[in-house]
């Protein structure tokens, strides 16, 4: 059976090259890709592969050395708020409370004072921050910080969030919960999401999409559609099923990267 | 320090005053060359109530060397954060003050003094102007360097966020500076007062607490120099804790990014 | 290997274009310069070139010789203001730092004191000491005292107890003890501040040097003296030399002496 997918990004053999002559890397050789709308997309991938390289080539942060990115039909090549970005580092704005931080892309898209705070209290509360958007960052956990940083994105409502390993830096039992409350917000608003992480067991919990990407130089190597329907069960059958497929493909990669760093 | 330790502290500068006094006293020192605190006190008051133009001559050498402290601390501070921003945004201006910060920056106030007296006289311009060098430079280059710090993934935030470029500036670079900035104008403003003041020594014409001071020893007046010095510890004392301190408290310290 | 090879010239261009990037803006700056004088622009008398500068420093070292004259006397009481310095700053703050009860006492004065700026001491000194020699070095003396002095009690006090008790049940003690653990351990400290002193000794040197009216010699006292010709040439020569000393020695000289002990020993955390 057909399901309709609209194609909200694509990728058009997409090369990055950093430095010059003998230091050259080339991080994506030639990666084509369909990103689509409302779906959640998740990109996996060893080590260096080149998948937050992409990330950022969506967002607008690098230009591709050659190929194309197309978003609805239009080139991509600089930052924009028509996309979200989730850092993995959370990059908050250490001068600005937690209030502050999710205003701001909502005051920089020309929404007023009064407007802004509403609909950044409305982010703050469907994170979970209530009776915390006065507090500074640096007074705020780990997942706390990544909450904001989500609302922050999400506030003034992109078209597409791009989420770089955004639950890397916390703990085990943070990760999990953090996970659970993605899938929560994500069922309400069902975005356009590209998310990159490097373990399988958040991909799979995640996604409707799952892209495996090769070692370096990166390259789209496997596609899979995830088709459980949520919340699922990081124990139950299809879940696994789904879970071993991916590991299978991602082991092959993770291989090769290992003894490319040992020659 | 609490206020308990502050009154401690003050015993041995006290028991260092009596002392002082009572070997004066006693004719163990030569009174000349180190009056004792008493005299010195009057000698101030003296100036204190010593009129002319209907103004208070201490009074006047005080509000003169402000003044000048003032503009120069401005005209310094200013330019400093301006010039130092856009070293730390642009390569090519960077390189062009960098050297120029290494090697005019070691250079004393008080020896630019003479240059600037063939050039702009005595008085106040040259007081001002050598004060302002020399409040620039430190702010300059901390600016700068706090700007060219600034962590990427904030700006990065701020761009797809939708900020331009004026917007980036303002509210990611600005504020991140701020805790560089700040260290600059703690030095900077240090090295205003002891330029300005140097600088006095030798360059003033008939005011300023400098002038004061010098003239006093000129005179062999001791009593006054003494005073003078104090009088400068005190101010600076209120300018560092009074002023700079607070305004730490209010912005980078709430923030969570005390650097030092 | 060709690799190899590819690196090094790469490496060497590098130096080379950033050598020349350093060089550059004060070329222009230069260029500049002369070009605004000799045609005229700017007053000769108030700005002269770059080129007559150069000559002037030409003149001042090789056919009059006094250059090296005043570098001469100026480094003299630069290394005996600042000797004295280190010697009177390391001693009392080992006292001050061992012990407790004087500390108290005279920690407060100490900090009032390093508040004051050492030019305003300068005035004082004339009065008690005269205009002569005397003064600069104890002016040089009083720029960096303090703050050895401060720095030698921070350095000491924090050398971990558990290190003075080793070395005292290996039977070291008093001055052996100073000189084989204090003083060691107390150096990641007083590093820095031998290093900031020299350039606040080097500036209350040309202070003094320029409000002693009785010395004859001194590249403070040399730039002085110029105003009363209007000699700016001279002026901006002995600007240049303060300069450049000022960097030489705080880039170098202790640079050096840090690397060579704390550095090495790898007590430098910080950096």
């Amino acid at each position: 059976m057909k399901t309709h997918k609209k194609v909200k990004i694509t990728l058009q053999n997409v090369t990055k090259i950093f430095g010059k002559n003998a230091e050259r890397v080339v991080a994506l050789d030639g990666v084509n890709l369909e990103i689509y709308d409302n779906k959640f997309t998740t990109i996996v991938g060893p080590s260096g592969c080149g998948k937050s390289t992409l990330l950022y080539l969506l967002a607008g942060f690098e230009k591709p050395t050659s190929g194309g990115i197309l978003k609805d039909g239009k080139l991509i090549e600089n930052p924009g708020p028509d996309r979200g970005f989730v850092f993995q580092d959370f990059a908050l704005f250490p001068w600005r409370t937690v209030l502050g931080n999710v205003m701001f892309g909502l005051i920089s898209n020309g929404y007023d004072k009064k407007q802004a705070k509403k609909i950044a209290m409305d982010y703050i509360n469907l994170a979970n921050l209530n009776g915390f958007e006065h507090a500074y960052p640096h007074t705020l956990s780990g997942g706390m910080k990544q909450r904001v940083s989500i609302a922050r994105a999400l506030a003034y409502d992109p078209e597409v969030l791009l989420m770089d390993e955004p639950f890397g830096s916390l703990d085990a039992q943070t990760r999990k919960y953090m996970q659970e409350e993605l899938v929560k917000i994500w069922e309400k608003f069902h975005k356009t999401v590209v998310f990159v992480t490097h373990s399988v067991i958040e991909a799979v919990y995640l996604s409707d999409i799952i892209v495996v990407m090769s070692a370096r130089p990166g390259k789209v190597k496997a596609v899979f559609d995830v088709k459980i329907p949520r919340p699922r069960n990081y124990t139950g059958e299809q879940y696994l099923k789904v879970r071993k497929e991916v590991l299978d493909y991602l082991e092959e990669e993770v291989q090769k990267e290992i003894e490319m760093n040992n020659t | 320090m609490t206020g308990k330790g502050y009154i401690l502290s003050l015993v041995p500068i006290g028991g260092f005053f009596l002392c002082w006094q009572l070997f004066a006293h006693f004719g163990f020192i030569n009174i000349a060359l180190f009056p004792p605190p008493t005299k010195i006190f009057t000698e101030l008051a003296a100036l204190f109530h010593q009129e002319i133009a209907g103004h208070s001559v201490l009074l006047t050498h005080l509000i003169v060397t402000l003044k000048r402290l003032f503009l120069a601390a401005t005209e310094g501070i200013i330019v400093g954060i301006v010039v130092g921003t856009f070293m730390g945004l642009s390569q090519s201006v960077y390189r062009f003050f960098d050297p120029i910060i290494t090697w005019v920056m070691p250079i004393p106030g008080i020896a630019m003094a003479p240059l600037f007296i063939v050039w702009m006289g005595f008085g106040d311009p040259t007081i001002i102007t050598v004060g302002a060098i020399a409040t620039f430079f430190p702010i300059a280059y901390n600016t700068s360097t706090g700007i060219r710090s600034v962590d990427n993934q904030l700006v990065r935030a701020a761009q797809i966020m939708g900020a331009n470029k004026a917007r980036v500036l303002a509210q990611v670079y600005l504020p991140w500076a701020a805790v560089y900035i700040f260290t600059g104008v703690k030095l900077g403003l240090a090295r205003c007062w002891r330029t300005v003041i140097a600088v006095e020594f030798i360059a003033a014409a008939n005011w300023g607490l400098g002038y004061m001071i010098w003239d006093a020893a000129e005179y062999l007046s001791a009593g006054v120099v003494y005073g003078g010095i104090i009088l400068l510890a005190a101010i600076f004392t209120f300018i560092e804790k009074g002023l700079i301190s607070p305004f730490e408290k209010m912005t980078i310290e709430k923030w969570g990014m005390v650097r030092i | 290997m060709g690799d190899g090879e590819d690196l090094k010239s790469l490496q060497a261009k590098n130096k080379v274009s950033e050598i020349g990037q350093f060089i550059a803006p004060f070329l222009v700056f230069g260029l500049f310069w002369e070009i605004m004088v000799r045609s005229g622009i700017a007053n000769v008398q108030t700005l002269p070139a770059p080129s007559m500068i150069l000559h002037e420093l030409y003149v001042l070292i090789g056919k009059k010789g006094v250059l090296q004259c005043h570098i001469y006397h100026s480094f003299y009481r630069l290394a005996l203001g600042y000797v004295l310095a280190v010697v009177a700053g390391i001693t009392i703050g080992t006292v001050l730092a061992l012990q407790k009860d004087l500390r108290d006492m005279f920690s407060p004065v100490l900090s009032l004191l390093i508040s004051v700026p050492t030019i305003a001491w300068i005035p004082v000194l004339l009065i008690t000491m005269g205009l002569g020699d005397k003064t600069v070095i104890t002016a040089v003396f009083l720029g960096g005292v303090f703050e050895i002095t401060y720095s030698t009690i921070a350095g000491i006090r924090s050398v971990h107890q558990q290190q003075i008790n080793a070395a005292r049940i290996m039977g070291v003690r008093g001055l052996g003890l100073f000189f084989k653990v204090l003083l060691p351990g107390s150096l990641v400290s007083i590093m820095p501040a031998l290093r900031l002193s020299i350039g606040y000794c080097w500036r209350a040197l040309v202070g003094g040097e320029m409000l002693s009216a009785m010395i004859k010699w001194g590249v403070g006292k040399m730039i002085y003296d110029a105003r009363f010709w209007n000699d700016v040439k001279v002026m901006l020569v002995g600007l240049i030399v303060i300069a450049f000393f000022g960097v030489l020695l705080d880039r170098i000289m202790l640079k050096r002496l840090e690397h060579e002990t704390v550095e090495k020993w790898g007590m430098l955390v910080e950096r």
